[in-house]
């Protein structure tokens, strides 16, 4: 590709110089012409930390803690779109923001654990621990509509207060954002929000019931045993 | 000679605007209580159920619901969607009344609902389709000038639906459709004179008046 910018470069100053409508001196312009035809081939997408409005659920009294994994500090996304420009999308924290809030709203308790915090160490019933199986997106080229379209597959995993692997559950998160009355930035930034609320309201319908997370209430201790665990990394 | 410069300016709208045709059926369910000045909240159908509503049509209608004569309480889409999170998300949005009832007996629902003043929802559906295209255009550029030369044009279709609930009651008070064809033109003889039809403002201004009507009349 860079290849291919050189020669264009050189083949522009040649023509220019033949038809001698530019002097040596003017180069920088075209310098900066050329960085911004080559600027303009990839596309990078900054994705805000979503809010995740407060619902109206009553607490659960579990004390549950939970380890956000490093990958969730500044997450980043890059895809090269066959027979187009390269996408970055810079989720930041995007995702830790997400579960911090809505366990955050879930619980009464929660103990935020970083990666390398031991477990062992907090009294707690249950640790929550959630990773991301798979991010994808689709542009309009791709899917022939005018929508960009999101998808986030989560994958969280509950263990009780002795370590053990109590459940797991995988979502699927979609969002989708017409171009019509937005750019393609704003577009896709608008898709990965709403991907990003469809797991929260998933999370605070479907959690609870789905994980059965509830039945460990009361059961926390602090566990000597949990480092011996050969689920918790 | 203001008076004259408008009339000109008018005249020249109107004859380069393309032809619309417009279709407005409104079809009242039940009699509902009179309306005074309770909130009115505009939401698309999800996109889960296939709908395409643009964004910028929901906003038209939001903006022209709260203004001019007969403006109703509008109350702002995201704002009412937060405060009832996760119920009105694109997944869990309740898809008829009968969802509509389920809903309003979760915790706070109706208690948030009250507190907002909402009154109606209207759910809008549908969205504008280029249908179809013709004619050929070409432009040319030299040292010496340029031009275009040709005839082109194109029809789009504005079909959209809107369903409005009444909170206090808990049931579909009614369905306003609008059917709006507009053909656009754009000739060339040196200079391009687009003669374009608005066919989705109109189709904004049509559903407007007629959700306006429906509100306050009822």
């Amino acid at each position: 590709m860079l290849y291919f910018y050189i020669n264009l470069f050189r083949y522009l100053i040649y023509t220019i110089d033949r038809i001698q409508l530019i002097k040596l001196e003017n180069f920088k312009f075209l310098t900066v012409l050329i960085f911004i035809i080559i600027s303009g081939c990839a596309s990078s997408v900054t994705i805000k930390e979503t809010n995740i409005p407060k619902p109206h659920f009553k607490k659960s009294p579990l004390v549950v803690a939970l380890r956000i994994p490093s990958e969730f500090d500044n997450f980043i996304h890059k895809e090269n779109v066959l027979g187009q420009k390269e996408w970055s999308i810079n989720l930041g924290s995007s995702h830790a923001s997400l579960f911090e809030q809505v366990f955050g709203h879930m619980f009464s308790n929660v103990i935020l654990l970083g990666p390398k915090d031991e477990a062992s160490d907090y009294v707690f019933d249950a640790l929550i621990e959630p990773k991301i199986d798979s991010f994808e997106f689709s542009v309009p080229n791709q899917s022939k509509t005018d929508a960009y379209v999101v998808w986030i597959r989560y994958r969280i995993k509950v263990y009780d207060s002795f370590g053990a692997d109590f459940s797991t559950w995988t979502l699927s998160a979609y969002g989708k954002s017409h171009l019509k009355g937005l750019n393609k930035q704003k577009s896709l930034q608008k898709a990965a929000n709403l991907a990003i609320r469809d797991a929260a309201a998933l999370i605070l319908l479907q959690f609870e019931k789905t994980t059965k997370i509830g039945t460990l209430v009361n059961k926390s201790h602090k566990s000597v045993n949990f480092n011996q665990s050969p689920h918790i990394e | 000679m203001k008076l004259n410069l408008n009339l000109i300016l008018t005249s020249v709208t109107f004859f380069l605007s393309g032809c619309v045709t417009s279709t407005i059926e409104n079809a009242r369910d039940v009699i509902t209580d009179s309306y005074n000045g309770e909130a009115v909240v505009v939401m698309a159908k999800s996109y889960h159920q296939g709908n395409e509503t643009e964004a910028d049509y929901i906003n038209c209608i939001e903006k022209s619901l709260g203004n001019g004569r007969g403006a109703l309480n509008v109350l702002p889409t995201q704002r009412f969607i937060d405060n009832l999170f996760p119920w009105f998300e694109p997944r869990t949005a309740p898809t008829n009344t009968k969802g509509l009832s389920e809903l309003m007996s979760k915790m706070g629902v109706s208690k948030a609902i009250d507190t907002m003043g909402v009154r109606y929802i209207i759910w809008l559906d549908g969205d504008t389709e280029r249908i179809t295209q013709g004619g050929s255009l070409s432009c040319v550029a030299g040292p010496g000038g340029g031009g275009c030369f040709g005839f082109a044009w194109w029809q789009d279709d504005a079909d959209y639906e809107a369903s409005i609930w009444d909170l206090d009651s808990v049931r579909s008070a009614g369905t306003i459709t609008a059917d709006y064809s507009g053909t656009s033109f754009l000739p060339a003889l040196v200079v391009p004179i687009p003669l374009i039809a608005r066919t989705q403002a109109k189709a904004c201004s049509g559903l407007t008046k007629q959700l306006k009507d429906f509100i306050t009349n009822s």
